[in-house]
């Protein structure tokens, strides 16, 4: 049980270019799963190699449980990691690759069987402690590398990806149970995906990253409702919110032939700027019979419970936007709808910046 | 049909491998001396007797095996060495692993004369010159060591070729299980012994067996430092083949050990090739 506190932490491969982890102050409460999120290169994993002792920390701290570890080996910082590629011991059994972190901690044999009996079972392995690797299936290996990380019963799990090589259907099994595992065990847990839906899931707390800064740290639901700037806005959800460079004018901004409204606080702090980045989640637009935006139908999405129509507006084909519509929609392709703005899910942003107005 | 074309390099391949050999063991079956014209005739299996009562034979037989193990196991366990010193960076490493290749694209030939005359020779040599500070006089190494010289200048040039196929599977090793074994508290020696080495052990047996292959057939550094003697002391067998059959001109005699040499080396080889196909077979399944 352990916080785990990165204190203007930074990655600086080469001196002078731009750091692959910049200045990041993020804490983690004792027993949370925090998921760090972000596009290749968002420095989402270099920032867990930080922690887990791969990759040395340049400038800044890092503490786990109020120890500087910045000058700690990874192997006495009491951390266990799940690795992307699983990084099981090819040449070793199921129990051999379970119990190598007690054997090199010399742990007595007792002990190791019994750690490696309990794992084995709380993660249905059991009956494959003798086989080797390569004779288990992708989510059987995803299990054992589980295993090696909780029979250590650390302080902090590291998780880079961990599921990113399972199909789509075991990756939702697995993704609940890696969630409810960590409940079970209550262990820290430092979590790093690209898959948004991963982290709107499995995170207590969810960190947004962008080219090596962190963006927002929020619980989930905060996130979708409260992205702090644009970045954020359209990387969280799916499909992504939908984002507008707009003119202004009136009291609000003007989408295609039908005026969006917005806020006093927004239009104060948007000044005089000519033009606010709008965006509208896909749930926020509905279709209507007759007023609103008129749109032009490219693809229509049916997913059973709902639809989701990409549509270019009427009078502009650059202006695209997603509306989420009914299920079993009758809407079809190259037919023009009409969509409606709830004016009061309107997210708007700086268009320069993209930080957000009136937060 | 289609694989007609391919006909002429088979019956080419068939008349200069298969028809020599049945040659050989037709005059394996014959006792006939060069230089006693008018001596052939059939003997069946009596040159086959002697050669398994000739205790020369056995003597250069177990030479052969300690000169080809030896010489395969010692430049090993080197490559494994130098191999495991150029994975890792340096300054100047592409020069350093060039300069440690260079032993291999030598001659045999030119490398034999080399160990025999600059470097072994007892009055002019480099070894007693780089070791009289510590009382070694004009030792005469190939005349002492005769079997030990000569695996010497082998090992010295497989070597490089061991080191370059460990380095190749050096390379080839996950990183992220390095990583993982030592968040999980291995130092270097326990991942050297519970990964590296189960990780290598192909490569190492692929290594053995090539150089296995090669080194059995070693004749000209045996040749050139020191013609199989003292006696036959240092002689292997495709020495001592040429020796009874070019110097003694006995056709018979030396066709018969000829044709045994052949038998024992097929054997040994099979079970060998099939454990090195079985462990890289058993390799692949895991990929």
């Amino acid at each position: 049980m352990a916080e785990v506190v990165f204190d203007r932490a930074s990655r600086i491969y080469t001196p002078g270019a731009t750091p692959a982890v910049d200045g990041l102050s993020l804490t983690v409460d004792d027993g949370e799963l925090v998921v760090l999120v972000g596009p290749s290169g968002s420095g989402k994993s270099t920032a867990l190699r930080m922690l887990a002792g791969l990759e040395p920390i340049d400038a800044g701290h890092l503490r786990i449980d109020g120890r500087d570890v910045v000058d700690v080996p990874s192997k006495d910082r009491d951390i266990a990691m799940v690795f992307q590629s699983y990084a099981l011991y090819p040449s070793k059994t199921v129990w051999d690759n379970m119990a190598f972190p007690l054997k090199m901690r010399g742990m007595d044999k007792a002990e190791q069987a019994r750690r490696v009996n309990e794992a084995a079972e709380i993660l249905g392995l059991t009956e494959y402690l003798d086989r080797k690797p390569k004779a288990l299936s992708g989510g059987q290996r995803q299990r054992v590398a589980m295993g090696r990380a909780i029979v250590r019963e650390p302080q902090v799990f590291l998780m880079d990806e961990p599921l990113s090589n399972l199909d789509a259907k075991m990756r939702v099994q697995t993704r609940a149970q890696i969630a409810g595992l960590q409940n079970r065990l209550d262990v820290t847990t430092v979590y790093v995906t690209h898959d948004q839906v991963e982290a709107m899931t499995m995170g207590d707390r969810v960190a947004v990253l962008r080219d090596g800064r962190l963006q927002q740290y929020a619980t989930p639901s905060e996130l979708y409702d409260h992205p702090v700037n644009a970045f954020v806005a359209g990387f969280i959800g799916s499909p992504a919110m939908n984002l507008l460079d707009l003119g202004r004018a009136g009291d609000g901004v003007r989408l295609g032939d039908v005026d969006v409204p917005l806020r006093r606080e927004v239009r104060d702090s948007a000044g005089d700027a000519s033009t606010v980045t709008i965006g509208v989640r896909p749930e926020d637009l509905s279709l209507s019979d007759g007023d609103g935006v008129k749109a032009v139908v490219d693809v229509v999405e049916e997913l059973g419970s709902e639809s989701y129509l990409y549509a270019h507006l009427a009078d502009d084909e650059a202006t695209t936007l997603v509306v989420r519509g009914p299920g079993r929609t009758r809407v079809r392709y190259g037919e023009t709808i009409a969509v409606r703005v709830d004016p009061e899910a309107v997210h708007a942003f700086d268009s320069a910046s993209g930080e957000r107005l009136a937060s | 049909m289609r694989r007609a074309p391919l006909l002429p390099a088979l019956v080419f391949t068939i008349i200069v491998t298969q028809i020599p050999f049945l040659l050989t063991i037709f005059y394996s079956l014959q006792s006939w001396n060069l230089v006693r014209p008018g001596s052939q005739q059939w003997v069946w299996f009596d040159n086959y007797v002697s050669v398994f009562q000739d205790s020369q034979f056995r003597g250069v037989a177990l030479n052969t095996v300690i000169m080809t193990l030896g010489s395969v196991l010692i430049a090993v366990v080197l490559g494994l060495v130098l191999a495991l010193l150029l994975n890792r960076h340096f300054v100047g490493r592409g020069v350093v692993r060039t300069l440690l290749v260079t032993p291999f694209l030598i001659t045999p030939v030119a490398a034999a004369l080399l160990w025999k005359t600059t470097l072994l020779d007892p009055t002019y040599g480099l070894v007693n010159f780089v070791l009289s500070p510590f009382g070694v006089g004009e030792e005469a190494w190939i005349s002492d060591f005769p079997l030990a010289s000569v695996m010497v200048a082998l090992i010295w040039q497989w070597t490089p070729f061991m080191m370059l196929l460990l380095l190749a599977g050096l390379q080839s090793m996950p990183t992220d299980q390095i990583e993982a074994a030592r968040m999980d508290g291995a130092g270097a020696w326990a991942i050297f012994r519970e990964l590296t080495l189960p990780h290598l052990r192909r490569f190492i047996e692929l290594g053995t067996v090539l150089g296995a292959i090669y080194l059995v057939n070693t004749f000209d550094a045996v040749y050139m430092i020191t013609q199989g003697g003292p006696g036959t002391a240092s002689a292997n067998l495709p020495f001592y083949i040429y020796q009874r059959a070019f110097l003694g001109f006995d056709i018979g005699q030396s066709a018969a050990m000829g044709v045994v040499v052949v038998v024992m080396t097929i054997i040994v080889a099979t079970f060998a090739l099939r454990l090195v196909f079985r462990s890289f077979g058993a390799a692949e399944g895991s990929h």
